[in-house]
């Protein structure tokens, strides 16, 4: 992939860094966050962090694999740069809910589902997919 | 926090008192017997459960606030040690989490407050059980009230994410080689089995977008504790509870795993304690626990 930095984007990239509390520089492409997913993200945490240092907000932005994240923080304990990936995917996946672009349809959910999941996962579901 | 046990605020949380009935009863039966008691706060609301990540985030924390502010002014009217405790990991974590960010950032503190015309004043500890069995009553004291021999139970410890991590925030235990749930399950007499899973995450909210994810990280994990020698695995995490145990029903990616009963650390603590499991809702798990209960425990499995 040809990759030429875009110079609006650094806007982005800052807005992003203010909103998470990120400092994307500080990562330094060690992988080990990568290295400990267990969402098999394509493309993975650090290669999303990678985008950005690049300038290339819209790659990261509109990578589907910011929406298999769950959380689970192993990226950010790991960071022997004190980056969290987990922060910088959910800041990522916010601006698309801001923009009321929801990932899960409720209309569709299975009422199965609903009946038999415990409360926090119908409430975690909403905040980071709606 | 103190060092005699007594009567503790405690926070339930919405799962609780619905798909986790069994979690808070068996809880509150063990807590009788040790000799506490669990004082549920009387107006308390949903914490959101998933803390949010992103620093501009303070709309999330105005929930799990309130609920501090609940705790702060009962503790403050009844003069006993601010602690807050929880049962739910969920809950735990994101009370525990906002704890830490209102104490160390005044500022958004202060935002909170303002906006939700309330005054916390920051006093609040928030304690899960098990940190509470660990720390004010000692699993030495709890080895000495176990009735039933415990022996024959090979049971997996899991820990999950949110129980631990972050380590900076939370404390509890170390986050990739914790022994909390180890050391309780020794406390009781059971066959502790160790194994590598016992950290990795079962998809957690993802159910809600990916359950086949959630089924194969699921039987990773249980493929794992299976292969180590376990028969029954134990959590503290209601979420954990039901993707492990309901993700069994996918019987083709389960095709090779016999059924794996998941329980509540707090239901076997009930076993354990030779306790009346009626309530408990154990024949509600999707993998029956009764059979391995029965059959290690004698217990009886009237609950059916
Ligand atoms: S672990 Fe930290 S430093 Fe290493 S690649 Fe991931 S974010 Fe960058
Ligand atoms: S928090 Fe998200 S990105 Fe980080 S390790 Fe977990 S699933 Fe992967």
């Amino acid at each position: 992939m040809l990759i030429n930095p875009v110079e609006k984007d650094q806007k982005r990239i800052s807005d992003l860094e203010l909103a998470t509390g990120e400092t994307i520089s500080d990562c330094y492409q060690c992988g080990k966050c990568t290295a400990g997913c267990p969402a098999s993200m394509d493309p993975a945490p650090s290669v999303l962090i990678q985008f950005l240092k690049l300038g290339q907000f819209e790659l990261a932005r509109n990578a589907e694999s910011i929406w298999s994240c769950m959380a689970c923080l192993t990226c950010s304990e790991r960071c022997p740069k004190n980056v969290s990936p987990a922060a910088i995917i959910e800041g990522l996946k916010n601006l698309h809910l801001r923009d009321m672009d929801p990932r899960v349809d409720l209309e569709t959910m299975s009422r199965d589902f609903l009946a038999r999941s415990p409360q926090m996962a119908i409430i975690s579901g909403f905040r980071k997919f709606i | 926090m103190s060092d005699k046990p007594a009567r503790i605020p405690y926070y339930p949380g919405c799962t609780m008192k619905t798909k986790a009935l069994g979690f808070e009863r068996s809880a509150m039966d063990c807590a009788e017997v040790i000799g506490f008691e669990m004082d549920e706060l009387k107006d308390w609301n949903c914490c959101g459960a998933s803390y949010p990540l992103t620093k501009d985030n303070l709309m999330g924390l105005t929930a799990p606030t309130n609920i501090l502010i609940e705790a702060e002014r009962r503790c403050q009217k009844e003069e006993v040690d601010p602690n807050l405790l929880t049962l739910c990991v969920f809950c735990y974590n994101t009370l525990k989490r906002t704890e830490f960010a209102l104490g160390q950032d005044k500022k958004k503190l202060e935002t909170i407050n303002a906006f939700l015309d309330r005054k916390y004043e920051g006093s609040v500890r928030v304690v899960h059980y098990l940190e509470y069995l660990r720390d004010v009553i000692g699993f030495d004291n709890l080895a000495k009230m176990v009735k039933t021999d415990m022996s024959k139970f090979k049971v997996a410890p899991y820990y999950g994410c949110l129980l631990l991590k972050p380590q900076k925030e939370i404390g509890l235990d170390d986050p990739e080689d914790p022994v909390i749930l180890h050391n309780f399950l020794d406390a009781l007499g059971c066959k502790v089995i160790d194994f590598p899973a016992q950290v990795d995450c079962c998809g957690s909210y993802l159910v809600m977008r990916e359950p086949e994810k959630v089924s194969k990280l699921s039987y990773d994990i249980l493929a794992d504790a299976n292969e180590y020698g376990a028969e029954t695995l134990v959590t503290a995490c209601p979420l954990c509870q039901s993707n492990l145990d309901q993700s069994q029903g996918d019987k083709v990616q389960f095709a090779d795993l016999d059924g794996m009963p998941i329980l509540y650390f707090t239901q076997l603590l009930a076993i354990a304690f030779g306790l009346d499991t009626k309530t408990h809702k154990l024949e509600e798990h999707h993998i029956d626990p009764l059979p391995l209960l029965k059959a290690h425990s004698g217990a009886d499995s009237e609950s059916k």
